[in-house]
């Protein structure tokens, strides 16, 4: 409950100097050139910008502040407060917020907030919308889907990293790259913990925002909480997802769903893709697609293609 | 003891009933809520009598005519005894709401119980001040205030007068009538309540039950709207002030039998003398401030050692709220001398803590007490940021940060507060461990906690290139992009500044995708 010290400095009753006149007071002001050193700042824009100044706060008996309080002893006055149990308004934790506009999800620990941050919302490709599960899977993705330069030069040298962290050798080819990381780093061949996660795509009216280059358009995931790699990992959760798998229907996806249907869409495909995954990542999907590959099967014409 | 004898009554109660009780004060709670809303928040006491078991369910409510029989008794009596003995039965019978309306319609009723207040017998008084009493209370609105007013100058003349039941009985029925209208009010008003009262509380200083009744009776005066023109001047100009003071002492070994009733009202009366805001420079030079807090450190030490008495909160709260109003009646440094025990800082941060499960909007008005003390001219407010820092008390306030309901803006406020001071205490506030604090807060729901703690970040970072690199280190950078992102332009445009101005250009270490 109370920290030790809180109680004994409230309970000792010896002769310790309690005048806070007594206490060495800390030096107040800024240094010159802070930015909130004084009124007369240069800086006009932070002092629009930010705006709080420490004011006291005069309280009439009708402010709503006062609210609970007032009820309490009215309820005494009347001879309610009596119960022993009794339910009043207790202290909720705060809830913590996806800040991500249009994304706008609750959740209740910062670790659950963390997650689906990191997930969905960190490493973004800001031209297709897709997640990647790292800074450096992002690099890589940019470089081989978005960069014109990459296949020109992949024509003639070894541009295709292998996606380990650490292993710093390059291939001609996906296919190459896709067997060095099975038989080098024995990679199962269904693997790919890079396949880029698509998100549903939404325009925001955020027209005024000025950002260095980028894409005016930030795209919202639907509520889908798993992420790929969870997908792909050993869970218990498989037998339920291979099962889905077997019934799955492949789906249009209409752009006017509603935020449960999004998040069954999204939960089928990203199970559907568990088997479709490194397909997927090495034939690639057509970068103006808007629709969920759930037909590559039947999509794909490379010969060669094992699945 | 109008409460104690109530509560004895309860105890009893179990089982299914103490469902039903919380099904009744729930709803009964919301009906207060909606009167609040209103300016309508009014209440009334009944006082329980001796010779009645509240429990006693035989007594059957009379026929109308049964009531009127017994009144019409009353009048024609000449033998004082009988006359006494009649009274009685007319009381018992007006516990029953109808009987109320019953007698009120009947011409001329309250001149009779009038004169038998002021009749020769003193056994004929006391039964009639306490018909008089029941019809105080009356849950109709018909049986108003303003129908009992030819009571008013008796009863105040004998709010002055030596026998305590009396006295008490008189009291409370005048503490009734005070809410009902601005015009019985200032019929009190002229015929001298607050005189009254004022010799009242020193004629019976020693008696706890008249005490706790004069202090209910001024703040029913008090309360109602419509006050501050002339009442509350009279009350602080009458001489009342330091006799609530002297009831205010800081000794809490509570009468068992009246536990903290009398201290709890005197508590109350000075909050809305307070917060009324007539003339508080008047109420700090007779002591009010300084006694306050005293009996709140003393509180402060009880709530410490875990000795939380039942009803405490009902004495703590009108003590904040007496206090954080008077804060701002004059410069804080000239309050300085009222408010230099540093143990006052360490209850203002216990309350929270004793209290956030219980009672959250206490815990909110503590800290808000705080963010009186930490908020004036910076000369004045250092000595008590300071000792916050010297009392280790930071941390405590840090720990109220995932609460909501108004307590974590409350608490950033003065935080902020602190970090206005300047680079030592922001230097400070880090140690404490704010900036992983804020790297919490900083993503929580509402935008109001948000920015707050951008207005707090702000500070600090700007205050010293340690702490915009402490923030990094802490991964507070990717927090901020992310809250680039928000609908909220308030939002965005503070987290960009600081983004761009203060906080060095994105590390190699975990930085996000490109904005």
């Amino acid at each position: 409950m109370l920290q030790p010290e809180l109680i004994q400095l409230l309970t000792a009753s010896d002769l310790v100097d309690l005048r806070i006149d007594a206490i060495p007071k800390l030096q107040v002001g800024f240094s010159p050139g802070s930015l909130f050193s004084s009124f007369t700042s240069q800086d006009r824009e932070a002092k629009l910008t930010f705006t709080f100044i420490p004011h006291q706060i005069l309280l009439n008996k009708d402010h709503e502040f006062f609210e609970d309080g007032d009820i309490h002893r009215h309820l005494y006055l009347q001879n309610l407060s009596t119960c022993p149990v009794y339910d009043s308004p207790t202290a909720r934790q705060c809830e913590f917020r996806c800040h991500i506009s249009g994304c706008s999800q609750v959740f209740s620990t910062v670790e659950e907030y963390e997650h689906h941050y990191n997930t969905l919302h960190r490493h973004m490709c800001s031209s297709c919308q897709r997640s990647l599960p790292s800074a450096r899977l992002l690099d890589i993705h940019i470089q081989e889907w978005h960069d014109s330069l990459f296949s020109i030069l992949a024509e003639r040298q070894d541009m295709y990293q292998c996606l380990v962290e650490g292993c710093s050798l390059k291939f001609r080819t996906r296919e190459q790259r896709k067997d060095h990381m099975i038989k080098i780093h024995q990679y199962p061949s269904d693997f790919m913990f890079d396949k880029a996660k698509r998100i549903k795509k939404i325009n925001i009216a955020n027209k005024n925002r000025q950002q260095k280059g980028t894409s005016m358009e930030v795209s919202m995931s639907g509520s889908e909480p798993e992420d790929v790699c969870q997908v792909l990992s050993d869970q218990p959760e498989e037998e339920e997802y291979m099962e889905l798998n077997h019934s799955l229907e492949p789906a249009h996806h209409k752009p006017t769903e509603t935020t449960a249907q999004q998040r069954e869409t999204l939960l089928q495909v990203s199970i559907y893709f568990k088997s479709q995954m490194a397909h997927y990542f090495l034939h690639g999907a057509p970068h103006d697609s808007n629709v969920f590959p759930l037909d590559l099967q039947s999509m794909c014409n490379d010969p060669e293609c094992i699945h | 003891m109008w409460r104690l004898n109530a509560v004895r009554h309860k105890a009893g109660r179990q089982g299914s009933d103490l469902e039903e009780f919380k099904f009744k004060r729930r709803a009964h709670e919301k009906e207060l809520r909606r009167a609040r809303k209103d300016s309508k928040l009014v209440s009334k006491i009944l006082l329980l009598n001796d010779d009645e078991n509240e429990e006693d369910g035989t007594m059957d409510t009379l026929a109308s005519d049964q009531v009127l029989e017994l009144f019409k008794m009353v009048c024609q009596g000449r033998d004082l005894v009988k006359k006494e003995a009649d009274l009685r039965a007319l009381r018992k019978a007006l516990r029953s709401p109808s009987a109320h309306l019953v007698l009120i319609r009947q011409q001329s009723s309250i001149a009779i119980l009038v004169t038998n207040l002021r009749g020769p017998s003193p056994q004929c008084r006391l039964e009639a001040v306490r018909c008089l009493h029941e019809l105080s209370q009356s849950p109709h609105s018909e049986v108003d205030s303003w129908r009992l007013r030819q009571a008013t100058p008796y009863l105040i003349t004998f709010i002055s007068g030596q026998s305590p039941k009396f006295t008490e009985l008189c009291l409370y029925t005048l503490g009734n009538m005070c809410p009902d209208s601005e015009n019985v009010r200032n019929i009190l008003l002229a015929q001298g309540i607050i005189p009254a009262l004022n010799s009242c509380i020193q004629i019976h200083r020693t008696n706890l039950a008249v005490v706790e009744a004069v202090g209910f009776t001024l703040s029913q005066l008090i309360s109602a709207n419509y006050v501050t023109g002339r009442i509350i001047p009279a009350v602080l100009a009458s001489g009342l002030i330091p006799h609530l003071l002297s009831v205010l002492t800081p000794v809490l070994t509570p009468d068992s039998q009246f536990g903290l009733g009398p201290v709890i009202e005197c508590a109350w009366c000075l909050h809305y003398l307070a917060c009324s805001n007539v003339d508080n420079g008047a109420l700090v030079a007779q002591g009010t401030l300084l006694r306050c807090t005293s009996l709140l450190v003393t509180l402060g030490g009880a709530v410490a050692k875990g000795s939380i008495e039942e009803g405490m909160e009902l004495l703590i709260w009108p003590l904040l709220r007496c206090v954080g109003n008077l804060l701002l009646s004059g410069p804080l440094g000239a309050l300085q001398p009222q408010l230099n025990d540093s143990r006052l800082l360490a209850a203002l941060c216990a309350f929270p803590q004793a209290f956030l499960q219980t009672h959250p909007a206490l815990a909110r008005e503590s800290v808000w007490v705080l963010n009186n003390l930490t908020s004036a001219a910076a000369a004045d407010s250092s000595v008590f940021c300071s000792a916050l820092f010297y009392l280790n008390l930071v941390p405590v306030l840090i720990q109220l940060l995932p609460f909501s309901h108004g307590i974590n803006i409350m608490v950033l406020r003065v935080l902020g507060n602190i970090a206005h001071q300047g680079r030592e205490y922001c230097l400070h506030l880090a140690q404490a461990g704010l900036l992983p604090a804020l790297c919490a807060t900083l993503k929580m729901a509402d935008p109001e906690v948000v920015t707050f703690s951008l207005e707090v970040l702000g500070q600090l970072v700007a205050s010293d290139p340690q702490l915009a690199e402490e923030f990094v280190r802490q991964s507070g950078l990717p927090v901020l992009e992310a809250i680039q992102y928000s609908n909220q332009e308030t939002i965005r445009l503070r987290a960009k500044h600081l983004l761009e101005h203060h906080l060095p250009p994105h590390c190699t270490v975990d930085t996000s995708a490109s904005p």
